[in-house]
């Protein structure tokens, strides 16, 4: 512990010195009121302090004093359906203490619930050979989250006795007999932010992720264990697709980081959440979701701090052999703490005002994803799914956050503020979006339904593709010149824009579709495009057929809101369509091959 | 580019025209005038005369090429006498064409 003086403040940056025996990276309390700072950067002795909150009234003169600690979160029960700030401060218990609806400075509040008592059930006995990362108990934490407790990175030995019931998280409940002597252990780990937990092997993604929303999962899926972008204008419904992969996702733990984003969206979250039910287990969506939030009036720095709090979180889980997945919204304002923070460093800028290390920032944040086996001699398997929305000003997704993120990430949802005035949402545009798991995750799906999945989404593409093209000519010289089979194409690719691409995410059916029925939906409206197009080569006219099928149509146009229990009327709307589609063919005259 | 000309109608009326060199085919209800015209559409002709007789069973058919630059049915009188509707599609498609009936 040394204790250096305040030279200057500018905003959240503070210059101290007599430092000397600081180290980066270290925590240091600045100033009379105890802010919490972490040293950015050193020279001689003069340090660099990105203060976590407010400083105003903070001045030269004052005192720094270093805890020689890195900035780190607490890793125990308790933090599930807990909503952290961007330095792993509990916001209720936070409130409780200030009585205010504002970040009061100076507060030193445990991340963790030091009172409460957790039923901690061993999982080894006595006598047994322990390596780091192995599980010595659980604790049912929620209703659907076990969380295991896991030996410490570094440490190995023999267990020497071991506590079973109630306990809270600082008492010890195991001692290990290592090769340094007898050590006790409580339930609580500590992690520093900024490094990645060490894993035994990454792997490579192969199941994807299954969001229920169906331009996601149909055409561009992302991997358990992938990296996904979504960058979008404002209003173009960012933070929509977020909130509804964070409701709707298959992982076993939602990590949710509110950077820099509304303040309102937060509440909407907490708000909404407890009333979700999971599909996948039957129990409230909090009971699996961890909040990190750092709204637009909080402090800056701590916004740099909070994606960082929200991975650790998110590997702590996956070591425990869950999948995780990690919403980031928005990076760009994380990205715009940055620069701030380098701005006031006097660093030389790089693109538009971003520090020269941006990509390499945002690259450590999405390669802390990974399907990954986990340290211990079980080798759990466990995965994060990193999702990052973008705010590129102007939806011009030239500019630097949205460069330097796709290229670390390898699935890209470009949200459109054009398809979102249509009031097309999810408004990710099919054209200029792209995944490049899509294949295996094609043939992953097909193999789990038994269907060519791969040949329908290539053809749904190539549909969706041709439409745009074809509307260019529409555009030029009217839909009459265009072949009979061309217009039947725009007819169909309207029904997968409208009837499939189209989802409601505040519609109680809607906003959630599964595997089997996304198959169910797209097989209907292909199906309805290879009956009509075979009813053409037969004789019958565009228009007979249009005009034939008209319910059949509108049965298409309301499949989406058919609850995931009656499948089965999907089903007969195909046979609906091939009767229509035959009755049309003998009111022409032209016989069917049927 | 050179274009072929067919003729669809009753056999009595459009026997002839196998003189001049046109593709005839003969049809007697709207079924196979049906299938010979789009068929005849499909092999690129250029011209198709139709009797307005059997114009009157296939309005579909007719109304389908009409905003396509080939084929151009075009309809004539069958031995029975004209029933005045392959004039009047001229005339309508004059006034299309300039905006007045000048004829």
């Amino acid at each position: 512990m040394s204790k250096g003086t305040i030279v200057s403040v500018s905003g959240p940056l503070v210059t101290a010195s007599g430092m000397e025996s600081a180290n980066i990276q270290d925590i240091c309390r600045v100033g009379r009121l105890g802010l919490i700072g972490e040293i950015i950067e050193m020279r001689d002795d003069i340090a660099s302090i990105q203060v976590y909150e407010e400083t105003s009234m903070v001045g030269p003169g004052e005192t720094v004093e270093t805890t020689g600690e890195a900035l780190s979160v607490e890793l125990a029960p308790g933090m599930i359906s807990q909503m952290f700030d961007g330095i792993q401060r509990p916001l209720d218990e936070f409130m409780k203490k200030t009585q205010s609806n504002y970040l009061e400075r100076g507060m030193t509040i445990a991340p963790l619930n030091r009172d409460k008592k957790w039923e901690f059930v061993p999982a080894v006995e006595v006598g047994t050979n322990l390596a780091e990362g192995d599980v010595v108990g659980t604790v049912q934490e929620t209703k659907v989250i076990e969380h295991r407790i896991m030996i410490p990175f570094g440490v190995k030995g023999k267990v020497k006795s071991i506590e079973t019931g109630a306990f809270t998280v600082t008492d010890n409940i195991y001692v290990l007999e290592t090769d340094t002597g007898d050590k006790e252990f409580t339930m609580m780990q500590k992690w520093p932010v900024r490094q990645g937990r060490p894993i035994a092997k990454k792997l490579n993604p192969v199941e994807p992720l299954i969001t229920g929303q169906r331009v996601i999962d149909t055409l561009f899926p992302v991997a358990k264990g992938g990296a996904a972008a979504v960058p979008g204008p404002f209003g173009a419904g960012k933070t929509v697709v977020q909130h509804q992969i964070a409701k709707w996702a298959d992982v076993d733990l939602v990590v949710y980081v509110g950077c820099g984003e509304r303040g309102n969206e937060m509440t909407d979250v907490i708000n909404e959440f407890p009333e979700l039910i999971d599909p996948n287990t039957g129990e409230s969506i909090m009971e699996r979701t961890v909040l990190i939030a750092n709204t637009s009036n909080m402090p800056v720095a701590a916004r740099e701090a909070s994606i960082y709090t929200g991975i650790t979180i998110a590997e702590y889980f996956r070591d425990m052999g869950y999948s995780v997945a990690i919403m980031a919204d928005s990076t760009s304002r994380w990205a715009e703490a940055l620069r701030e923070m380098s701005g006031r460093l006097e660093e030389m800028p790089g693109d538009e005002g971003y520090p020269a290390y941006l990509g390499s920032r945002i690259a450590e944040f999405y390669e802390r994803a990974g399907k990954v086996i986990a340290l211990g001699s079980k080798g759990r398997e466990g995965s994060i799914t990193a999702i990052g929305a973008v705010s590129p000003p102007g939806g011009d997704t030239s500019e630097p956050v949205t460069q330097n993120t796709l290229r670390v990430a390898k699935v890209f949802w470009g949200l459109d503020s054009s398809l979102a005035q249509r009031r097309h949402f999810p408004s990710i545009n099919w054209l200029k979006s792209y995944s490049l798991y899509s294949n295996d995750m094609n043939a992953f799906v097909g193999k789990k339904l038994d269907v060519d999945w791969s040949a329908m989404v290539t053809h749904t593409k190539s549909l969706l593709q041709d439409e745009s093209e074809l509307q260019e000519i529409v555009r030029l010289v009217g839909v009459e010149s265009l072949s009979e089979k061309d217009r039947l194409k725009l007819v169909t690719a309207r029904m997968l824009r409208e009837d499939y691409l189209q989802q409601n995410a505040f519609d109680d059916v809607d906003t959630y579709t599964s595997r089997n029925k996304q198959y169910e939906m797209l097989n209907t409206i292909l199906l309805y495009q290879g009956e009509a197009e075979k009813a053409m080569d037969l004789g019958a006219y565009y228009d007979e057929i249009i005009e034939g099928t008209e319910n059949a149509r509108e049965k298409i146009a309301r499949m989406k809101f058919v609850p995931e229990e009656e499948l089965t009327r999907i089903k007969e709307i195909n046979v609906q369509i091939e009767k229509e589609v035959k009755v049309v063919l003998e009111k022409g005259g032209v016989e069917s091959d049927a | 580019m050179p274009n072929k000309i067919g003729v669809v109608g009753d056999k009595e009326s459009v026997l002839a025209f196998k003189m001049l060199g046109f593709s005839v085919s003969f049809a007697s209800e709207a079924k196979e005038a049906r299938l010979i015209i789009d068929s005849m559409a499909d092999k690129d002709y250029g011209v198709i005369y139709l009797t307005e007789q059997l114009a009157e069973m296939v309005p579909e058919t007719i109304k389908r090429y009409d905003a396509k630059l080939k084929p151009a049915i075009i309809l004539i009188p069958n031995h029975t006498g004209s029933r005045g509707i392959g004039k009047k599609r001229i005339q309508d498609n004059v006034e299309k064409a300039v905006g007045q009936n000048i004829l």
